[in-house]
């Protein structure tokens, strides 16, 4: 089937499979940037994130794309849509920031004035859930700011089911990376 | 080897296939005037031969309704063309720079992702900031290479010959597709040659030459997309002797 690319790639030499390669890694490793740089732009470790459960409906389906932002300076609100991670559970929740506490310092007799000096904790709850998240969060009473990935900014509806699909089913993954590669390689600029 | 060197000497013949009867006389022509330029640049240089290879050759088929594709069969049949001991031998400079700076900005970016899935995000923020900036420097210096100093450069060959003293030869060739206009349909196969001639290491100029050709890629494909490789090579052979003879002593 490729037999005439193949007989191609011998005649032209080794320093032409070798650019032909740097295509495809090139390809590669400019998505990595573009999502490392994102995350960088946003102060997330994730900036896109798919929505798994039901448990935000009706604002968020399953299979809806969340675009998070984590502003260092801003003090989370009631009512802000949250993405957090507790440790010792490996995938996210998005879920509605429910209530916010303060921890004030007492720094040698004196508390700071700013709002934003004060470390928050949060308590969320999923808008189609009956309780709040107390259960989910591993033995901790509330959430620190350091769990959070981020909040909600914006969301596509849908297009987080090619993600979930190659999820649930690797083996499409690695064909649509194998075909990639194979048009990368044979495909001359 | 017969069948394939029969196909080849039969496009060189004819190769725009159905409009054979009255190309054929001014074919006939273009090909004397050529070897006649063969034949004159082999008298003043040593060694030189123009020629196109006698041996058999792998055939080379194309999509022909794709100018790229064309393009770069004709780049390639250039490049084993000029390649070939008797003649020039390739430098390679602009293609390992591509290279390397491509292939840094890759292992950069695959450093950078590896620390970043080792390191929790917040401590890995400052060694993430500098990859991501090498690695923007290193794909824009790439791509500024690419278009300023390499350009359409195809091919840059060397070739040293002893005649009393060490004479260095180097030619440049880039080429570029015409594209194809109401007046001309076919879009063309453009070729545009430098040559320097020197002594002592450089340092005495003895000869310079530029010469540029175009031809339609209907000259070279026929309806098929076989590419006839003698009779671009012929073209080819005519263009450098031409310019390793042009103005000089």
């Amino acid at each position: 089937m490729f037999a005439d690319e193949l007989k191609a790639l011998r005649r032209l030499g080794f320093r032409h499979v070798l650019l032909q390669i740097l295509n495809f890694a090139s390809v590669l490793a400019s998505g990595l940037m573009i999502w490392k740089g994102l995350g960088l732009i946003t102060n997330t470790e994730s900036p896109i994130v798919v929505v798994l459960s039901g448990s935000m409906e009706p604002a968020f389906y399953r299979g809806d794309l969340l675009f998070l932002t984590n502003p260092p300076n801003q003090r989370y609100e009631i009512g802000d849509i949250t993405v957090y991670k507790v440790p010792g559970a490996d995938i996210p929740i998005v879920h509605r920031v429910l209530e916010t506490r303060d921890l004030v310092s007492n720094n040698k007799g004196m508390v700071a004035a700013s709002p934003l000096a004060q470390e928050q904790l949060l308590l969320t709850k999923g808008d189609n859930n009956h309780i709040d998240d107390i259960e989910l969060y591993q033995g901790l009473e509330w959430l620190e700011r350091r769990h959070i990935i981020g909040k909600v900014r914006g969301f596509l509806p849908y297009v987080g089911y090619v993600t979930i699909a190659m999820n649930d089913f690797p083996q499409f993954k690695y064909a649509l990376l194998g075909g990639l590669g194979l048009l990368a390689l044979i495909q001359r600029e | 080897m017969a069948p394939k060197s029969r196909k080849a000497a039969n496009g060189s013949a004819n190769p725009s296939g159905s409009t054979s009867g009255e190309k054929s006389p001014s074919k006939q022509a273009q090909v004397e005037g050529e070897t006649a330029v063969l034949v004159d640049a082999a008298t003043t240089h040593p060694g030189l031969n123009l020629a196109p290879s006698a041996m058999a050759r792998e055939e080379v088929k194309v999509n022909n309704a794709s100018a790229t594709d064309m393009k770069h069969a004709c780049d390639d049949a250039l490049k084993r063309f000029l390649s070939r001991p008797e003649l020039f031998k390739q430098i390679h400079t602009h293609t390992d720079v591509r290279l390397a700076l491509g292939w840094a900005s890759v292992l950069v970016s695959a450093g950078t992702g590896f620390y970043g899935y080792k390191v929790e995000f917040e401590k890995s923020k400052p060694v993430i900031w500098a990859g991501l900036i090498l690695y923007i420097l290193l794909t824009v210096a790439q791509a500024l290479y690419a278009y300023f100093v390499e350009g359409d450069v195809v091919f840059v060959g060397k070739r040293k010959t002893f005649d009393k003293r060490i004479v260095t030869e180097r030619i440049t060739v880039s080429s570029k597709t015409i594209p194809s206009t109401p007046s001309a349909p076919c879009p063309s196969y453009a070729l545009s040659l430098s040559y320097v001639r020197s002594a002592s290491g450089g340092k005495t100029l003895l000869g310079k030459g530029r010469a540029g050709a175009e031809r339609p890629h209907n000259a070279f494909f026929d309806a098929q997309g076989v590419m006839d490789q003698e009779g671009f090579e012929r073209w080819v052979g005519g263009i450098v002797g031409r310019v390793m003879q042009g103005p000089s002593e």
